[in-house]
């Protein structure tokens, strides 16, 4: 965790305790965390003198970086999110207050209950025997999914965002014929929808919260939309987000067979393997989208951050990946 | 032109300097960039070396592919786009190969042990 100059922590001392009722709040520690690649995580150690949550908490302020991805929530309605989550009983750091007005904390932000854990992907990858935090991943997914999200949500149909992302080629400078020919791929494998549901779409290896070998959390609701419930199973087990464990096709922490049935468990669907490959190939797009517009965020944004910068490379990681989920003749020979 | 020794190489002694003494002298934290730079500097040697190569011979295998006309990556794409080879398997085979091609010298220079990770060298 790296301590950085302190911004306005008297201002968020003030806003804190007006939230709670505190007659005065000491900041003793705030410091930028680790991780989140488009917004900034902000551990806040305060003291609250009386209030609703009086005495020492563990807090973590979420705000926006200098730039964005397009696709992501604005923190006011990832709150929201997070909010409704929490509330319906999924395991979620609680969502404590939000500000709209930039002046207390350079711009709008929402403060949540810091959860112990870690939710480094080397680290969680690195541990054994995980099928029982694979099963509590697939259940913790249906039960998330089963929640009422928030009206703004956006719905739109997969052919919708197979458009987007077509758009967002056209813009880009270079050509990506892998891309193409998987999106052409998408466009006429689609599947017959499901039922739409609360889809978290940034579910995966590195935004849980992993405590003694337990869940003790997701995080990052940034991405939040209603659509297919399989879009969250592709998401989890794209290769992208196994980390050291290309082997472990759950997540990179197990089988898919105790996610599946975890999932299973709550939702009383077992995941179809043709559905869940589709949303694969369709994630291994995304998220090379996501990868060139993380690199933009620096050609065009100037969000001068090296590892910002640096993530559009990664989106001919994901090309090789369709390549091999999509080419029935399979890589080359060398 | 350049004096010696050219800055390739002076680029990856910069990176094993940065990963070897360096990195252990900076705290926790901060290792992680010093890998990224490590990184850069890597991606930056391998790409001096390769030079044109990789964009000739990309160059190469669309002039034959498509004979005539422009043979580029813009109309490459733009083709599979609307599904243009689908009814051709031949010429589907071919347009994946490509594809192949692009992909693999791309990650030679950028992430070689992504590609040996998939046992493609």
């Amino acid at each position: 965790m790296a301590v950085t100059a302190l911004p306005p922590s008297d201002r968020l001392a003030r806003f804190l305790a007006a939230e709670t009722g505190a007659s005065q709040v000491c900041i003793a520690g705030l410091a930028l965390m680790r991780g989140g690649a488009i917004q900034e995580n902000w551990a806040v150690d305060a003291e609250f003198a009386g209030g609703r949550l009086a005495g020492r908490q563990r807090l973590v302020l979420r705000r926006d970086a200098m730039t964005g991805i397009p696709s992501s929530l604005s923190r006011l309605d990832e709150f929201a999110v997070l909010q409704a989550a929490f509330a319906a009983g999924v395991a979620a750091p609680e969502p404590l207050f939000a500000c709209a007005d930039p002046a207390v904390f350079g711009k709008p932000f929402f403060v949540m209950r810091r959860l112990p854990g870690t939710a480094e992907g080397r680290v969680v990858t690195a541990g054994k025997d995980l099928d029982a935090l694979a099963a509590q991943l697939g259940a913790e997914l249906a039960r998330l999914q089963a929640v009422r999200g928030p009206g703004f949500l956006r719905r739109d149909s997969t052919a919708e965002r197979i458009a987007g992302f077509r758009t967002y080629l056209d813009r880009h400078p270079q050509p990506r014929p892998v891309l193409e020919w998987a999106l052409r791929w998408l466009d006429t494998h689609l599947p017959e929808p499901l039922p739409p549901v609360l889809c978290h779409r940034d579910f995966r290896t590195g935004n849980y919260l992993v405590d003694d070998g337990r869940l003790a959390g997701i995080l990052d609701w940034e991405f939040a939309g209603i659509g297919d419930p399989d879009e969250d199973i592709g998401w989890f087990c794209c290769k992208g987000w196994r980390f050291a464990r290309l082997d472990r096709e759950a997540g990179g922490i197990a089988a898919r067979a105790p996610f599946y049935r975890g999932y299973e468990r709550v939702s009383g669907r077992m995941p179809d393997p043709a559905r869940v490959r589709f949303w694969e190939v369709f994630a291994n797009l995304r998220w090379a989208i996501i990868a060139l517009q993380q690199s933009d965020r620096f050609i065009d944004g100037g969000e001068a951050s090296l590892s910002t910068a640096i993530t559009g490379r990664r989106a001919t990681e994901c090309e090789l990946e369709l390549l091999m989920l999509l080419d029935p003749e399979g890589a080359p020979r060398a | 032109m350049r004096d010696l020794p050219p800055a390739g190489e002076l680029a990856e002694l910069a990176r094993r300097l940065l990963l070897d003494e360096l990195t252990p002298l900076l705290p926790e934290e901060r290792r992680r960039d010093a890998h990224l730079v490590a990184t850069v500097l890597a991606m930056l040697r391998r790409e001096q070396a390769a030079g044109d190569g990789p964009a000739c011979e990309v160059a190469a295998l669309l002039r034959a592919f498509y004979r005539e006309g422009e043979a580029s990556l813009a109309r490459l794409a733009a083709d599979l786009r609307r599904g243009e080879f689908e009814t051709s398997l031949s010429r589907e085979r071919a347009a994946r190969a490509i594809l192949w091609r692009l992909t693999i010298l791309k990650l030679r220079e950028a992430n070689p042990q992504f590609l040996a990770a998939h046992g493609i060298v």
